[in-house]
């Protein structure tokens, strides 16, 4: 235990270096696979034969294949088409795609867990389609769809280090690094799983204030 | 052993945080006597029938079925003699009518499956229900339910009947075909302790009534003179609103 | 030599390396399904002291809070120290003490979506808690998990492809295989894997929906 406590001192200010990587990662992709996720879910709930086709095509491609695939076709396969990507960007890419794929579909339930009603009353009041949508519908639905959401998110940042295998420095690639020159493999990655575990309930814990700070009664459950 | 009674209940006791809901129940029953605990809501009748069977625990006194002592120790073996009747049915849903009357007997007193099945057949006649033995609980009216939640009961051979507000949660319409079975059991010989208002049946079924109210029996006695004489103002008044609204 | 030679030639290597992911599923789900039983069970009916429920508590939280790949270095070289142990053994428990956390949850909300009066009347007719869970909650539960349950086998299904980071030769290991050695066209190669994962995830999701068909009793319906 001792030799683990010195042993982490002595390697943590290296390891620490990963976090900045990982998070600007995380942010990037999940704020992107936000908007993508929304347009998505518009297109299945709103949209005509063709984009509802096409997006339930995309949503379940990505849900039925694994993100390391995904990365790998991203970041190896496409520079055979000429189309080049560094390694951060594909990663950035591949959590964003598959994020939004994920993220899309809570949009969707809850979007349709909003009453039916409520459409009909804002049209009659005469907004428009899409005002009916932006002012009534979507504030409910983001509001129901936050606690699958927070989880989505943090499921996305455990999957960061997947961008491991690609190259990009992020925690886990410190890790191997300092791994290989010490040979502590083991001590390392504990260490580094007590670092993820720290970043993963604090955005746990953060997403949990958020959910109680915009709580609606009768629209949210806390 | 003849004048043993089957269920003896001295000084019960039930308190919840500040709540004292028995304040020391004492009751018999006979072999073949049907006993109605009638009164206001809240007066702790739902409780009392609860503690019998150690559903909900008892802080104080004791109960014996058959002049054994219920205990820790021998909850389940007793539990096993005593059918339970639940204001909400709660038929085990996952299971066809005939295999709700028949798990018990098969799990608990290890009965051979055939037997088991056989007898079941027998107690959804005595029910009327002998056509429904396939269908599954939600597919049943919520009279119907009752009586397939009695026949459960009934299969395990009990020594005695246990009723919680059977017919509170039925629409009016089906309450008749509960009553109709209970009714019958009672002139078969079980011995029964039921919590109701269904005046009908106290009054022709009833070998006593027993009123109470705030956690105390305040009287008992047959339904001819308790229902035309009680002794007490507070049974009296109880039954004026009975007959008010029920 | 055409991609598609290639391909053709390899394909035995890449429904080995299937093989080898399939059987790490189906291994890693039942210890998980195990585990997240127990802890399940522990938490709503064992001793109620915090010495029991505290620990099931940061089983979970751990185990949910880590990312996959570091739980399969940690046991792998965790436990390589110890013992002589093949990265395919440490994939499965790493994997499958996971998937247990995520279950446990499952069967959680499960076992609690039985309504209170089954266990009541249960033990009213002289079931003891251990029948009343056997052959009452179970039955029930087993029910309403079923619908989740699904959704962890898809995620435990592309969760296996991870096990290629500590040497398991599954299929995305094999795919690097063929690529490296054929230098050949890597986005076909990629593409073929998609799509086997693709299919198995399908058909497990069919399997599991029939299981649930079947399952159902009135009043268990699929819900929505």
């Amino acid at each position: 235990m001792i030799e683990f406590l010195q042993f982490s001192a002595e390697q943590l200010p290296e390891l620490l270096k990963g976090v900045p990587v990982t998070l600007s990662l995380w942010i990037i992709a999940i704020v992107l696979g936000f908007f993508l996720g929304l347009a998505l879910a518009w297109a299945r709930v709103y949209g005509n034969r063709f984009w509802y086709a096409l997006s339930t095509a995309y949503i379940e491609l990505f849900r039925g294949t694994p993100m390391l695939v995904q990365m790998f076709f991203i970041y190896l396969g496409l520079p055979q088409l000429g189309i080049v990507f560094d390694a951060f960007t594909s990663a950035v890419i591949a959590i964003t795609l598959n994020s939004a794929a994920y993220q899309a579909e809570y949009f969707r339930g809850s979007v349709l867990s909003v009453p039916q009603g409520q459409l009909v009353a804002a049209r009659a009041c005469g907004m428009t389609q899409w005002q009916a949508i932006r002012y009534v519908v979507l504030p409910q639905a983001l509001r129901r769809v936050l606690p699958q959401w927070s989880n989505e998110a943090i499921i996305e940042l455990k999957f960061t280090s997947i961008a491991y295998t690609i190259g990009v420095v992020e925690i886990t690639a410190r890790a191997s690094d300092i791994g290989s020159r010490t040979l502590e493999f083991f001590q390392i990655f504990l260490l580094a799983g007590v670092i993820y575990l720290v970043l993963t309930s604090s955005v746990a814990s953060f997403l949990g204030w958020v959910e109680r700070r915009y709580y609606v009664p009768g629209v949210t459950h806390v | 052993m003849a004048d043993t009674p089957v269920l003896r209940a001295d000084a019960i006791h039930k308190r919840y945080a500040d709540n004292e809901v028995l304040k020391g129940i004492s009751l018999t029953l006979a072999r073949g006597e049907t006993k109605v605990l009638i009164g206001p809501s809240g007066s702790g009748k739902s409780t009392f029938l609860r503690c019998l069977n150690h559903l909900t625990k008892p802080d104080r006194g004791t109960i014996e079925l058959d002049g054994v002592e219920i205990s820790d120790a021998n909850i389940d073996r007793m539990r096993a003699r005593i059918g339970f009747v639940f204001q909400d049915f709660n038929l085990f849903s996952h299971l066809s009518v005939l295999d709700n009357v028949s798990i018990c007997p098969i799990r608990v007193k290890r009965q051979a499956r055939d037997e088991a099945i056989r007898r079941a057949r027998e107690e959804l006649e005595r029910v009327g229900l002998g056509d429904k033995a396939d269908a599954y609980p939600a597919e049943l009216s919520g009279g119907q339910q009752q009586r397939v939640s009695i026949a459960r009961a009934l299969a395990m051979d009990p020594t005695l009947m246990l009723f919680d507000e059977p017919t509170s949660a039925l629409d009016p319409e089906l309450t008749g075909e509960v009553v109709k079975v209970m009714q019958r059991l009672a002139d078969d010989g079980m011995t029964m302790l039921v919590v109701s208002h269904e005046m009908g049946f106290a009054r022709q079924a009833a070998d006593e009534i027993v009123f109470m109210e705030g956690g105390h029996i305040v009287e008992q006695g047959p339904p001819e003179t308790l229902f035309s004489q009680p002794a007490q103002d507070r049974t009296r008044a109880f039954l004026n609103v009975i007959a008010e609204h029920g | 030599m055409n991609i598609y030679d290639v391909i053709l030639r390899d394909f035995p290597f890449l429904l080995k390396g299937l093989g080898i992911a399939v059987i790490l599923l189906a291994a890693l789900l039942a210890l998980g399904f195990v585990i997240g039983l127990t802890i399940c069970l522990l938490q709503l009916y064992g001793p109620r002291t915090r010495f029991v429920q505290w620990p099931l508590k940061a089983y979970e939280r751990v185990f949910r809070g880590v990312p996959i790949i570091i739980m399969l270095f940690i046991f792998y070289y965790g436990l390589a120290g110890v013992f002589d142990i093949s990265s395919f053994a440490a994939a499965i428990l790493a994997l499958g003490f996971r998937s247990g956390a995520y279950q446990s949850q499952i069967f959680r909300s499960a076992f609690q979506s039985v309504p209170a009066g089954q266990m009541t009347a249960a033990r009213a007719h002289g079931m003891s808690l251990a029948q009343a869970i056997r052959w009452i909650l179970f039955p029930q539960a087993i029910r309403h998990a079923i619908g989740p349950w699904t959704n962890e086998f898809s995620s435990e299904i592309k969760e296996t492809s991870l096990a290629y980071v500590i040497g398991v030769v599954e299929l995305t290991r094999q795919a690097h295989y063929i690529i490296t050695s054929t230098q050949g066209n890597t986005l076909t190669v990629f593409a073929v894997v998609a799509l086997l994962y693709f299919i198995v995830n399908k058909a497990g999701n069919s399997g599991l929906y029939w299981l649930e068909a079947r399952l159902a009793v009135p009043g268990f319906e699929k819900r929505q």
